[in-house]
């Protein structure tokens, strides 16, 4: 069984942030917290891209790692999750992750935080599955009913994509090929085409100064 | 049904002649040719025959074009080199409203997991443990120090009840914090395996409780206690030297002393200033709500543990001297006044001067 991975293509990203709608209205999140959230980088400027940027569920995570009181947990399927009657609300997890993705409810004095709250890959958490104590605490379990997590599956531009690694592998290694040939005309390498370079505007994206 | 119209002669031939004057009247009549010298010439002047003029004589030059700005190619390989390579946090727009949500992947994250989990938490529990070794070793080896010449009965006043509360005070929260802050450092390595994951969740709530609300009351206290003890604990170094080059009379001989000795300076000066670090990176990790972002956070966390730490080391030698380690310590902070032997023994600089001002004396002069 192979893990479960997300895949953000920052090419097809497009930034309508339907992705963060999708995971706030399926699973319950508390208010002020985003599981996930939409990067753009250089915007506005030439080259700029957008990621969808939420729990990487790492192999050697993080987050687990520093925890005060070990409330981190992998599943077979490689999805790590949390146990939010153990979590002390110390903030941790959010200074250790690369992504940001731990989040807290409360943002209060004397360092009150709630408890954690994070994506899930809408794989629930350590309680009875699809009860109603699992969907108020950690969401949905779609994991459980074979789906796919809600973000990659709302996805406009098929930008985000979630599920198990050796399928998006494959999805991927398509993509690059596909990239790198549709740019065989233009004479340059996909890893090297920074704009899209087209006979009579010299490389420029528009006509206009 | 067509109705078929008689031909009239007559009208037909006055009508095809109308037809056929019409349209020589109206067929247009070759224009006069004008030759250049005859025809008049036109009032309005051309603005371009003078332009022309001069560009077919090359006296006037078009200027170049300014170079069309092309935008620097940016290669998208670099960007994504610099995200994975870590050497800056690249900064976005994101619709999130966290303090730092725009930054895409924060590098200081897994700085502070390493060093935590590598060097902190191992260092601090052989420092630890090191010392609580040298401590038990010490009292082996060199015993309780007992006051020579026995007890005078003698009471000598050394500590007022302003300076005896403080103190109690802020060793009652320092125990506190250094207890809790000590099971959130390494409490996961030692006592949950003991206590399993839910009992030491609670023990770890509790915790992080005590912790986070007796810091403060631990701050204005050790204030309070700097401005009440700092006269004494101002150096006199020709003194202080002296003590410290016969080790304090610890191992036999005798070393003099004004009201604190020169071991007990150096603790208040690592007290107070590396109490001020810890609580001054301990206000910044326990009001998170002033826009502090991850890496602020770390950063706090590594001073406030570090300073923490080397005080408690130290702070465990402090508990030892005044508890155990020397007969007839303790009861200057616990009742105020201390046996006149002992003054004469550990503290006779001060002691002759408390003698010497004894008539009219102010319990808190040192």
């Amino acid at each position: 069984m192979a893990r479960m991975k997300f895949y953000v293509d920052a090419e097809r990203c497009i930034e309508c942030n339907g992705c963060v709608t999708a995971c706030k209205n399926e699973n319950n999140v508390p208010w002020g917290v985003n599981r996930r959230r939409v990067v753009t980088i250089k915007d506005g400027e030439v080259g700029e891209r957008s990621l969808s940027v939420a729990c990487m569920h790492c192999s050697d995570a993080p987050c687990a790692a520093v925890c005060p009181v070990d409330c981190f947990y992998t599943t077979d399927d490689g999805v790590v999750l949390h146990d939010k009657d153990i979590c002390i609300g110390c903030g941790y997890c959010f200074i250790a992750c690369p992504f940001g993705a731990p989040q807290f409810p409360e943002s209060g004095a004397f360092s009150t935080r709630g408890k954690m709250d994070k994506c899930t890959f809408c794989a629930g958490g350590p309680v009875e599955t699809g009860s109603a104590e699992e969907q108020r605490k950690y969401g949905a379990n779609r994991l459980a009913d074979g789906k796919l997590p809600i973000c990659a599956e709302m996805c406009a531009t098929k930008a985000l994509l979630a599920g198990d690694a050796n399928v998006l592998s494959d999805i991927y290694r398509k993509r690059v090929v596909n990239r790198g040939r549709s740019v065989l005309d233009w004479g340059v390498q996909y890893q090297n085409a920074g704009l899209r370079k087209s006979s009579g505007l010299s490389g420029q994206a528009t006509s206009s100064d | 049904m067509v109705t078929r119209i008689k031909p009239n002669p007559a009208l037909s031939v006055i009508t095809l002649g109308l037809v056929i004057g019409v349209l020589l009247l109206l067929h247009p009549l070759p224009a006069e040719a004008e030759s250049s010298e005859s025809a008049s010439q036109i009032p309005v002047p051309n603005p371009g025959t003078q332009l022309w003029r001069d560009v077919r004589n090359r006296t006037v030059t078009t200027p170049e074009p300014e170079p069309r700005k092309v935008p620097p190619q940016v290669l998208v390989k670099d960007l994504w080199q610099q995200i994975q390579g870590g050497e800056s946090d690249i900064t976005g727009r994101t619709q999130s409203q966290g303090v730092d949500a725009g930054v895409l992947i924060n590098t200081r994250g897994e700085q502070w997991r390493n060093f935590r989990m590598r060097t902190l938490v191992p260092y601090t529990g052989y420092l630890l443990g090191g010392v609580l070794v040298i401590i038990v070793l010490f009292y082996v080896l060199r015993g309780r120090i007992v006051i020579s010449g026995g007890r005078s009965g003698i009471k000598v006043p050394r500590f007022n009840v302003s300076q005896r509360t403080v103190h109690w005070v802020v060793a009652t929260t320092f125990v506190l914090l250094a207890v809790t802050g000590i099971i959130l450092l390494l409490g996961r390595l030692t006592l949950k395996p003991f206590l399993g994951g839910e009992t030491f969740s609670s023990v770890a709530i509790a915790t992080k409780t005590i912790h986070d609300f007796v810091g403060p009351v631990f701050g204005v206290a050790l204030v309070a206690q700097f401005f009440l003890f700092v006269r004494g604990n101002l150096p006199s170094f020709k003194v202080d030297l002296a003590w410290l080059l016969k080790g304090g009379g610890m191992f036999g001989g005798h070393a003099s002393s004004y009201c604190y000795n020169a071991g007990e300076k150096m603790w208040f000066w690592l007290a107070m200033l590396g109490g001020l670090l810890v609580v001054v990176t301990g206000l910044v990790l326990d009001f998170p709500i002033f826009g502090q972002d991850r890496g602020m956070m770390a950063f706090s966390h590594v001073v406030h543990t570090i300073s923490a730490v080397i005080i408690l080391a130290v702070a465990l030698g402090h508990i030892y001297m005044g508890t155990i380690a020397v007969e007839g310590a303790f009861e200057g902070m616990a009742t105020g006044y201390c046996d006149a032997n002992w003054a004469k023994e550990h503290h006779d600089l001060w002691y002759d001067k408390v003698k010497a001002g004894s008539e009219e004396k102010k319990p808190s002069s040192p």
